[in-house]
């Protein structure tokens, strides 16, 4: 373990002796379980690398300037901003990992509806701001805790309110990106030297080597700053809670209003599905949320959570209320909207259209969700998404399993089966939660205009426990992934990561390992045109195998 | 608790950094939103409970000899000589509860408070005590405080020609910074006669008066707050108390929560508890008109930590095969009872005199950066802490901050904001003092 | 040429491969200013194998490659070869609409389907497709969505690149490649196996961490040829309202335009100037010139409407709500402006139109078109701008068209100028060519940014931005290693 001290010298004279470390222990709270959050990338064992040694730079020029002293010696490094997710840590050790911490700045364009933002911006803050603004911004469902950067520009990042205002990439505008290689590009309008309302051209996008579905997960650089889309909000300019912790709500707002629709079949959900993401301008927000803890237990938990001395103990005997029972039962197909009204009239017919299409999918809205404070509280949660851990609230630990799909038709008949699955493994194991085998969470629309959901199967387990662990990689590899592979689905999402680094060590892959891997891929030149893209950018291969590269050599073999 | 029982939770951390941040769902702005006050200062990662978490696991590793018994862990030893870092990390935790607070919001078997103070605790069973915190124990040893350089004999100056009853179930406890203080014993003096004019029968502890103790408990030094602890409770039965009144934060947190774990069993409020009950009753009446706009500073030891003590031994339980409980039900400590209201009420109540709130307050009230004598340990980020609450107070536009705690006040009178500006800042007894 | 022209033969069949003069004359030059150079033969491919075969061909013999997908005539000089020697590969006659989806709103369609072609055929499924400003009949609407032109309809460019979702591509390297949805998850490259999975090939992004559709968007032919493309379409209005609202000046629109915007209502929302309306309206240049009389001097053009859920509700809610903006604004809903209806006008702005007889050309016989991105309140800046460096010229600035369409939900702001001229007059002609030059020069100093650099803009773009210039070449290099794919375009 030895970090290049020649490097380490001119990194302290970039961002002061302050701001960097060799620590042990500093780099020791740079790691990450494997299993953490949207790793999807099971077994779940182990722990990442420890970095060499963790810098924070202040500005891109910093920025900049440790990139060319990592391409000077040599030095993998890694970017990350709020650590939320795995893919933010080092894949190998003598590395740098780069907090974006101190880089936090934002300047709003109102009149242009954008906001230029730094990576520590994270999306409450964000939407703070804009807010005062009259306006919303777009909110990764990995919670406003997380960089608005970050989930525009590295990940997935669609969220309940992608219905109204799209995915990340589509939020996206100029972006100023240091290079692997230490270049700076910055995209659009921006790059020669104007405005950054456009992420586009000229010609073809060079943001197409910086994005794609998932995005490069810090594997291709640094973002540095970002514009990101602005959307209508017409509600206060500070949402007005009330209520005593950690059971706050949202003060009544007319313009404002959730429900949770309830529906007779999978059919009335995937139709309505439909209507809702098709007809972009009903929901402001749409999510799958609190199914998430699990089809029995789902109101017993807010029931629970609107308690400030609440419990998790607290659970059975709520789920044995006779109303919160029933209505759990009503509750089993369910999603939650929030519709926003731009003006009083398109408020009234946002609630019309509501009707209309439940009446059409003989569907209705959930009498325990209806209640005042209920409401409230989930149009808080909702809104502003600050309640993201509560995805760790049962054990400690989930992973989500399943995966992606175009269809809500297709994926929706498949719903009960995976209950049922879930149902009998739980039967003979009790390493997860057995909080009803349907938790699935998810987007009403994960693409502007709709078209596309984005659900995953919550599996809870407790990463102290190494049997709860087994049990669900055992779940995933066994079980899920063949259902995933029954209909056609492709690698069950737990284990989507599995070729960006070892699944068990948080190791990257060497070029080798990954040429292996994605030789007899179904597109192998998808890989080789992100390695010639790799060669031309990331000469000296620092940044880590996420950007899975395939060496065209193997081809012609 | 031992460090190795919180093992467990720092394999439980989710990693989430609410711990540094306000609850998300009470942000108002990018400038005030983050909480921890070791996080805003250091930056760094480790400095932070989620930080610690992590670190805390090879740590223990390491002192337990098992480093490397995960092969899919590349584990490298250290610590607190190996890791300066980790023990500035450790030692400078202000342990405000922010943390705390923000954590229970959606996690219901972390205790990062615990944990930090936990990790104090370790850090002066392997042998690492600052100079500073030498010399204040052995002023507490010796002269019955943790503030140096003054005398046991002293204590009690400030109560001259107080009319105290002899006989009373109710006793006034000012605490060292009261007591020591020369620009706060005049409100010592004030917050006894104001309790004694309103009809009060309230007495004092006399020699028996020393110190509460919270502080060293907050840095880890548990034997030595035990002592204490155990003495006072003595004291207090000894003369028949019922009733603790306190002005200082610190000593209300100790009393209410950290001695009644170890049995004192009597009422323990804050002076402006118990303002607000006489303001209430009308047996405190104000003639005066205090013509001024004030922002009032929730001190953490009344506010999120000033919650009532649960007594609680349980163990772990699963239901639902997995999911965690305690039983019986573990207190919750989520600052959802703390003492808010009271100083607020009694501050509106004040003829003329109008409150403006910041953004971070209540159960998420930024610490003023004197906890666990944080302003002796390491000054410079007391005054960083301190001059960022100054900088979000003075943002409201107020005359004056307002506090109930001496602590507090007295970070905050040495304070500027980030622009260099100072603010007036007034104990809450001189506010109710002016309008009597 | 033999040699080359045999190859092809033997790959394509005699029947698609011609070097008759004539036809070569139909591809040397168009109505642009670019100058002319006659390709080496055309050929006519038929599908994605061919494709692949060609580009292959053309790496090994080194072959410049034109993809064509449009029937002519064409106005921006990307068609038009940069080098001699050069193939152009007619893409026309590939015309099926190879599936149409009401449920999930996605058709797939081939290269040479116009607009016309798809409207009549999502039409029986009461479906259209994103309007453009009355295309040309032969105008092919995959060029056209992957050049990026303009729709009326900014609410629902929920990405730039919309309405084009997946892509079939042969890359410069003679690589087959299928990006988005239609690569994910499932049989690469098989739509049928697909549409048996209920995929619908949806989603455009990636796959994996590249775009690769947004490296063949604007790319005049640069970086490889597409073969299918999957397209978003829409269920067809059930309600319809459309309306004008008029100012002596641009600038006083403006604020209209971003109240509409910013709470997402309309279908239809534009500004034009009087000229523009009188190009696209009238039936000859006596007609125009009537309309440029009786027209106001500038136009918003704003339609609400509803689809399958309470339509009439939701078109009258939108007309009430957008009076009021327009109340707020001083301004006021009128139905017809000059004689001209709003209706009428919708119907013409939708339509398509006789290649033959393309409007821009009805007022002089030619026209060129100075096109852009600007933010919304630059546009009187521009405007300004393009009028006194014409007057300065000595052309009449009366006579420039302008149109400003919000895209991309009214993130970016098409400004284009339409500058007519005589064709038969060498004096107008060079003064058109002069104006054009400096025009797009001076507002490119003023901020112009020329996303779609076709002709001189790319130099004038590219030369101020060294890095995205040199991105760009790298990417050329790795996607079309032999420079094969239309050369000497997009200065890259």
């Amino acid at each position: 373990m030895a970090f290049n001290q020649e490097a380490y010298k001119e990194l302290e004279l970039i961002v002061g002796k302050r701001y960097v470390t060799q620590d042990i222990a500093e780099r020791e709270c740079y790691r990450s379980i494997m299993a953490e959050s949207s790793a999807h990338s099971g077994p779940f064992d182990g722990e990442t690398p420890i970095p060499g040694a963790v810098i924070l730079p202040g500005s891109t020029e910093e920025v900049q300037a440790i990139v060319k002293v990592c391409n000077k010696y040599d030095i993998h490094f890694k970017a990350c901003t709020t650590f939320w997710s795995v893919m933010g840590f080092v894949g190998d050790e003598d590395s740098l990992q780069i907090d974006m911490k101190r880089m936090k700045k934002m300047e709003f364009h109102e009149r242009d509806q954008y906001v230029i933002v730094e990576p520590y911006c994270i999306g409450a803050v964000v939407q703070v701001e804009a807010m005062k603004r009259g306006f919303n911004v777009n909110m990764a469902g990995v919670g406003c805790s997380s960089s608005t950067l970050a989930g525009a520009s590295s990940w997935v990042a669609f969220g309940p309110s992608s219905c109204f205002m799209g995915v990340a990439s589509e939020n996206f505008l100029a972006v100023e990106w240091v290079l692997p290689n230490g270049e700076i590009l910055r995209t659009g309008s921006l790059g020669s030297g104007g405005d950054w309302f456009c992420g586009e051209g000229p010609g073809p996008s060079t943001r197409a080597i910086l994005r794609g579905t998932q995005g490069t997960a810090g594997s291709f650089g640094v973002c540095t700053r970002l514009a990101v889309r602005l959307h209508p909000w017409p509600g206060p300019t500070v949402l007005p809670s009330y209520g005593t912790i950690p059971a706050y709500k949202l003060v009544p707002q007319w313009n404002i209003k959730t429900y949770t629709l309830n529906f007779p079949d999978w059919d009335g959900y995937a139709n309505t599905i439909n209507y809702l993401s098709q007809n972009q301008d009903i929901a402001y927000l749409g999510h799958r949320q609190y199914n998430m803890w699990g089809r029995y237990i789902k109101l017993a938990m807010i029931k629970m959570l609107l308690d400030p001395d609440g419990q998790l103990a607290d659970v059975p005997k709520y789920m044995e209320d006779p109303f919160i029972k029933e209505q759990t039962e009503k509750c089993r197909i369910d999603l939650q909207v929030v519709i926003v009204g731009m003006t009083k009239r398109d408020m009234e017919w946002k609630e019309k259209a509501i009707d209309e299409i439940l009446r059409r999918v003989n569907g209705w809205k959930n009498e325990f969700m209806l209640q005042p404070e209920v409401q409230d509280w989930v149009a808080l949660y909702l809104l502003r998404l600050g309640h993201k851990n509560l995805n760790y609230t049962l054990c400690s630990s989930y992973e989500g399993s399943g995966g992606l799909s175009n269809n809500v038709f297709v994926t929706s008949q498949v719903m009960e089966e995976y209950h049922q699955l879930r149902e009998e493994f739980d039967k003979t194991h009790n390493g997860l939660a057995a909080t009803g085998g349907d938790s699935e969470m998810g987007a009403l629309s994960t693409l502007g205009g709709g078209g596309i959901t984005g659900y995953e199967f919550f599996q809870w387990f407790d990463r102290h426990d190494r049997s709860s662990i087994d049990d669900c990689r055992d779940f995933i590899q066994n079980y899920s992934q063949k259902l995933c592979d029954k209909y056609g689905f492709g690698t069950d999402m737990g284990n989507w990561n599995n070729t960006a680094r070892h699944p068990d060590t948080g190791y990257y892959y060497t070029q080798e390992e990954q040429n292996e891997m994605f030789a007899g891929a179904p597109q192998p030149y998808l890989f080789t045109y992100q390695f010639l893209i790799k060669k031309a950018f990331n000469p000296k291969d620092l940044c880590g195998s996420y950007y899975r590269t395939l060496d065209p050599a193997c081809l012609k073999k | 608790m031992a460090l190795k029982d919180f093992r467990a939770m720092m394999e439980r951390d989710s990693y989430c950094n609410s711990c540094k941040w306000i609850p998300y769902d009470k942000i108002r702005s990018q400038r005030f939103a983050e909480n921890c006050p070791t996080n805003l200062y250091y930056q760094f990662h480790l400095y932070s409970v989620r930080g610690k978490w992590q670190a805390a696991q090879t740590y223990l590793d390491t002192q337990e000899g098992t480093l490397g018994k995960d092969p899919l862990i590349k584990q490298y030893g250290y610590d607190f000589n190996s890791s300066p870092d980790f023990l500035e990390s450790v030692q400078s935790c202000t342990t405000c509860g922010s943390c705390d607070v923000s954590c229970k919001v959606c996690r219901f078997n972390l205790e990062p408070l615990a944990f930090n103070i936990e990790l104090k605790n370790e850090a002066i069973l392997r042998g690492f005590v600052l100079p500073q915190q030498k010399e204040a124990i052995e002023a507490l040893k010796k002269e019955q405080t943790l503030i140096t350089g003054v005398k046991k004999a002293d204590r009690q100056a400030w109560a001259k020609g107080i009319n105290f009853a002899a006989d009373a179930e109710t006793v006034f406890f000012p605490g060292c910074k009261y007591s020591y203080d020369p620009e706060l014993q005049a409100y010592a003096r004030k917050a006894a006669e104001t309790l004694i004019n309103a009809g009060v029968k309230l007495g004092f502890m006399g020699d028996a008066d020393m110190c509460c103790a919270g502080r060293a408990y907050q840095q880890g030094f548990y034997d030595e707050f035990n002592a204490r602890a155990d003495a006072n409770i003595k004291a207090f039965q000894a003369k028949g108390v019922k009733t603790i009144v306190t002005p200082c934060a610190d000593c209300y947190h100790a009393f209410k929560r950290l001695y009644a774990a170890r049995g004192l069993n009597v009422k323990v409020l804050h002076l402006v508890e118990y303002l607000d009950e006489l303001i209430k009753s009308g047996d405190l009446k104000f003639t005066k008109n205090v013509d001024m706009v004030v922002t009032y500073h929730d001190p953490c030891h009344l506010g999120r930590q000033g919650e009532p003590y649960v007594a609680w031994n349980g163990t772990e339980k699963k239901i639902m095969h997995q999911v965690h409980t305690w039983d019986p039900p573990r207190p919750r400590y989520n600052g959802a009872h703390g003492i808010y209201d009271a100083p607020r009420d009694v501050i509106k109540s004040i003829p003329g005199v109008k409150l403006v709130e910041m953004e971070r307050i209540r159960e998420y009230a930024l610490c003023c950066g004197a906890g666990a004598n944080t302003q002796v340990n390491f000054p410079e980020f007391s005054a960083a802490t301190a001059s960022e609450r100054v900088t979000e107070a003075n943002t409201t536009g107020a005359d004056a901050l307002v506090t109930a705690c001496p602590w507090c006040e007295a970070n905050f009178k040495n304070a500027v904001d980030e622009n260099g500006n100072k603010i007036d800042v007034i104990d809450i007894i001189d506010l109710v003092a002016r309008a009597l | 040429m033999d040699g080359i022209k045999a190859a092809l033969v033997n790959l394509l069949g005699a029947a698609n491969v011609s070097d008759d003069e004539k036809v070569l004359a139909e591809y040397a030059s168009d109505k642009s200013f670019a100058r002319a150079i006659s390709p080496l033969c055309v050929v006519k491919v038929e599908n994605g194998d061919q494709v692949e075969a060609l580009v292959k061909l053309a790496n090994e013999k080194k072959i410049p490659l034109i993809p064509v997908s449009s029937k002519g005539p064409h106005y921006r000089g990307d068609t038009v070869p940069s080098v001699p020697g050069a193939v152009i590969v007619d893409l026309s006659g590939m015309k099926k609409i190879i599936s149409i989806n009401k449920l999930h709103r996605m058709a797939v369609i081939e290269p040479g389907v116009t607009y016309g072609e798809l409207q009549e055929a999502l039409a029986k499924e009461d479906m259209h497709f994103a309007y453009t400003l009355a295309p040309r009949d032969t105008k092919s609407v995959m060029a056209s969505i992957m050049e990026i032109e303009p729709r009326l309809n900014a609410m629902h460019g929920w990405s730039y690149t919309e309405p084009l979702r997946c892509l079939e591509i042969t890359w410069g390297d003679g690589n087959r490649m299928y990006t988005g949805d239609a690569a994910a998850g499932g049989p690469v490259g098989s739509l049928e196996t697909q549409f048996k999975q209920e995929k619908w090939q949806v989603s455009p992004l990636g796959p994996m961490m590249t775009d690769f559709h947004r490296l063949i968007t604007q790319s005049q032919g640069t970086m490889g040829i597409a073969t299918w493309a999957s397209v978003r379409c829409e269920l067809a209005l059930q309600a319809h309202e459309c309306f004008f609202l008029t100012a002596k000046e641009e600038k006083d629109l403006l604020n209209f335009v971003w109240d509409v915007n910013h709470v997402r209502f309309s279908e239809e929302l534009f500004i034009m100037n009087k000229n523009q309306i009188a190009y696209l309206m009238g039936k000859d240049a006596a007609e125009i010139a009537a309309l440029k009389t009786a027209l106001p001097a500038w136009v918003v053009f704003v339609g609400v409407g509803g689809r399958e859920l309470l339509p009439k509700e939701r078109c009258a809610q939108q007309a009430a709500d957008i009076e009021e903006f327009a109340q707020k604004n001083k301004l006021t809903l009128v139905r017809s402006i000059g004689g001209v209806s709003a209706n009428d006008f919708y119907k013409k702005a939708i339509s398509v139109c006789p290649a033959e007889k393309y409007w821009k050309e009805t007022y002089k016989g030619a026209f060129q078109d100075i096109f852009f991105l600007s933010k919304l309140d630059d546009s009187a800046m521009f405007i300004d701008k393009m009028n006194a460096i014409a007057t300065s010229l000595g052309y009449p600035a009366s006579d420039i068209g302008v149109y400003v369409q919000p895209i991309h939900m009214g993130t970016e702001y098409h400004v284009e100028f339409t500058i007519p001229y005589d064709p038969t007059s060498k004096k107008e002609t060079e003064l058109a060519k002069e104006l054009f030059i400096k025009a797009s020069e001076a507002l490119s100093a003023a901020g112009a940014f020329y996303a779609r650099p076709y002709g001189p803009w790319a130099h004038i773009q590219l030369n101020k931005d060294a890095m995205n210039t040199k991105t760009l070449t790298t990417l050329k290099g790795i996607f079309d290693p032999n420079g094969i794919m239309n050369p000497g375009k997009l200065s890259i």
